[in-house]
């Protein structure tokens, strides 16, 4: 049992999501019906883009802390855009080029410059911001045409045309990042950078790719935050960018780069998503949703990080199990100081102290 | 005489560019509005962004130490929730004031002991509490009765004077920078406990193996960070006269820009407490300055943001001067090569 989640880390979500559910239907069972799940799909979109975006850059072992930022200055300038008297559809495409730009910058700060990642979208996080509220002047933008909200409304079994969207980006990436060399070269940059250029994998390039990509899920989420909610307030997006990274981190997807699915952030930004909506069908109030994220969050990582280090030593004895000296019972058996020094030495192997 | 301040120069070489940055910064800010240039001018609108100071110097260490700490902007929260439910129960205010210390403390170790037991990255077991005590502020306050945008009022004058007091000269808030700085650069550079932070940072398992305390050295840094964000969060609520859950969310982002612009490696093993003391003057100042020439705070946070990524893009272009030459060798190569191949053809 304990294995299976190891190597499928996303089932931590899933279970996460499964008893959430449970819980509901146990409590209050006319509530839960297959209208929920939707419901919750629908209002999961905007996270779950964010954490599709997050898991490319992830993988290649940087962190993007921008894209609160990106997520408002593309519904800013899609806003803009469409009250300009600009087509839905090149609107649309101008906001994508926006957030691929954005990313791009990150990208070339990070592979190029050689600023570390979390240091270089600090910097953009304030800089997008400031330009998003440049193009308002500060104001709200409202009134956007009726064209743009009907793209989340519900077409077929409750899904929009956005919803849609989401799902075919979600089965094209997971076959993307499973299936092909090109996907598994993100893996291999984050797992290894040397070994992934010694192989012959653009390490730059893809770096650079990955945030780009990242900006574009970002410019996608801000598409949908616009349609949804039908104007663009002030501090649309910010926050954003950490909730992105709970769930890619609740989907098993490590940030020391290299392992985890794409399913497993979808996952997470649903069940995250599903707090609040559950929150609100138990009708409990809505200031226990960050207490109860923060408190299931830190279980999972707890016990993720307890069962990596069992795994870890198990690892360990196996491998120099061959080098002890045939073992009298009592002299096979370290002190107590001793294992404990070991087992530390185990904890941080990763270098994460 | 002379090698002393060569040598000088080239150990401070980076406080003494911010330094440099800081009174250009506000010279220029006083060429173009001369109430800048004003003593108290530059010293009491330091009570509005200090706090960032406060908790940005513990920060450092955590960050020289290998590890970050992204749950202080929700501790600060929690700890002004605290002290405002605290004194509408009637509890005296020294105890309050006493108990939400310890709360911050508290909170700081809960992420130490976390980080130690689990292995994972302190980023996302920070992250993790950054949810749980902003959680736990929100709760707080939820039950408490008191609404999010006007959080709890009515403390006794005597507290919120406290932040507005002027001692030998100084705003409190000034003052208890001060301290912190010269408290935070004797530790960090002249105690033994200090070198082991630079240690552990370097490489956390050689100082392991050496046996340095490494837990109780851990321990220690992310409790400072709790206490130094229960000082702010106490500092904070008597400056607006009302403790908020979101009070500390704002600090978060300029305080790790502090950290940085201080010349904190964020991997862990370089940094100064003097340079976040003055990175954080530098921001500070930038702020207040745009505001005084009249322009929004819209574009200054742009303008920081800006400014964040050219200084580092400095530092990094200084740090990696040997890279940037060999690649330039090379295109120039590659490209007189492949001209008179073009030529040719």
């Amino acid at each position: 049992m304990l294995k299976l989640i190891q190597s499928n880390r996303e089932l931590t979500a899933l279970l996460a999501i499964v008893a959430l559910f449970g819980l509901l239907g146990a409590m209050d069972s006319q509530s839960f019906s297959f209208q929920t799940l939707g419901m919750i799909f629908g209002s999961a979109q905007i996270l779950m883009l964010l954490a599709m975006g997050a898991t490319l850059v992830m993988l290649t072992r940087n962190i993007d802390v921008s894209v609160g930022s990106i997520t408002g200055l593309c519904a800013v300038s899609l806003g803009v855009l469409l009250n300009g008297g600009v087509g839905l559809p090149l609107a649309c495409l101008a906001t994508l080029g926006v957030g691929i730009l954005a990313g791009l910058f990150n990208g070339v700060l990070v592979a190029w410059l050689r600023i570390p990642a979390i240091v270089a979208t600090l910097g953009t996080l304030g800089l997008y911001r400031g330009l998003m509220l440049l193009l308002t002047g500060g104001k709200w933008i409202e009134g956007l045409p009726a064209g743009l909200k009907s793209l989340s409304a519900p077409v077929a079994l409750g899904i929009s045309p956005l919803g849609g969207l989401v799902i075919l980006l979600l089965l094209a990436m997971f076959w993307l990042l499973s299936r092909t060399a090109f996907g598994r070269s993100f893996y291999a940059v984050g797992d290894n950078l040397q070994g992934a250029r010694q192989l012959g994998v653009p390490v730059n390039r893809i770096r650079i790719l990955a945030f780009a990509i990242n900006g574009a899920m970002a410019a996608l989420a801000g598409i949908v935050f616009a349609s949804q909610i039908g104007f663009v307030p002030n501090q649309t997006g910010s926050g954003l960018e950490m909730k992105a990274i709970a769930a890619c981190v609740l989907g098993g997807i490590s940030l020391l780069g290299g392992t985890g699915s794409i399913l497993g952030a979808v996952l997470g930004a649903y069940f995250l998503t599903q707090i609040d909506s559950v929150l609100v069908l138990l009708r409990l109030p809505a200031w226990w949703n960050d207490f109860i994220a923060g408190l299931v969050l830190l279980a999972v990582l707890v016990f993720d990080g307890r069962l990596r280090q069992a795994l870890d030593r198990n690892l360990r004895r196996q491998k120099y199990a061959r080098f002890q000296p045939k073992k009298t019972p009592e002299s096979a058996r370290p002190t107590s100081s001793e294992a404990r020094t070991t087992r530390r030495m185990n904890a941080n192997k990763s270098g994460v102290l | 005489m002379n090698v002393g301040l060569i040598n000088g120069v080239k150990r401070y070489g980076w406080e003494l560019a911010l330094f440099g940055l800081l009174v250009m910064e506000i010279l220029l800010f006083g060429i173009a509005n001369p109430r800048m240039l004003d003593a108290n001018t530059l010293l009491f609108s330091t009570s509005d962004f200090i706090t960032i100071g406060i908790v940005a110097l513990p920060l450092t260490m955590v960050i020289v130490s290998g590890g970050i700490d992204i749950s202080f902007g929700s501790t600060i929260g929690l700890c002004a929730i605290a002290l405002g439910v605290l004194c509408q129960a009637g509890v005296p205010l020294p105890l309050a004031i006493g108990l939400t210390l310890a709360l911050g403390a508290g909170c700081g170790l809960l992420n130490a002991a976390l980080i130690l037991y689990t292995g994972v990255n302190p980023l996302v077991i920070t992250l993790g509490t950054l949810y749980l005590f902003g959680g736990s502020a929100l709760l707080l306050s939820g039950l408490a009765g008191a609404t999010g945008f006007e959080g709890i009022g009515d403390f006794p004058t005597a507290f919120t004077d406290f932040a507005n007091r002027v001692v030998l000269g100084l705003p409190v808030p000034l003052l208890i920078f001060l301290c912190a700085v010269l408290f935070f650069w004797l530790l960090m550079h002249r105690t033994r406990t200090g070198r082991n932070v630079f240690l552990i940072g370097q490489n956390a398992r050689v100082a392991r193996y050496g046996a340095l305390p490494v837990s109780r050295t851990l321990f220690a840094l992310y409790g400072m960070v709790g206490l130094a964000s229960a000082v702010a969060a106490i500092l904070m609520t008597s400056y607006f006269g009302s403790a908020r859950s979101d009070l500390g969310a704002a600090l978060l982002m300029p305080a790790i820009t502090a950290v940085v612009l201080g010349g904190a490696n964020i991997y862990g093993g370089a940094g100064s407490v003097l340079g976040t003391a003055l990175a954080t003057l530098l921001i500070g100042y930038l702020q207040q300055g745009l505001q005084m020439v009249g322009i929004s705070s819209q574009v200054s946070n742009a303008l920081s943001g800006a400014l964040l990524i050219l200084v580092v893009i400095g530092r990094s272009a200084s740090l990696n001067r040997g890279l940037i030459r060999s690649v330039f060798q090379r295109y120039r190569a590659r490209w007189s090569a492949s001209s008179p191949s073009l030529s040719s053809k």
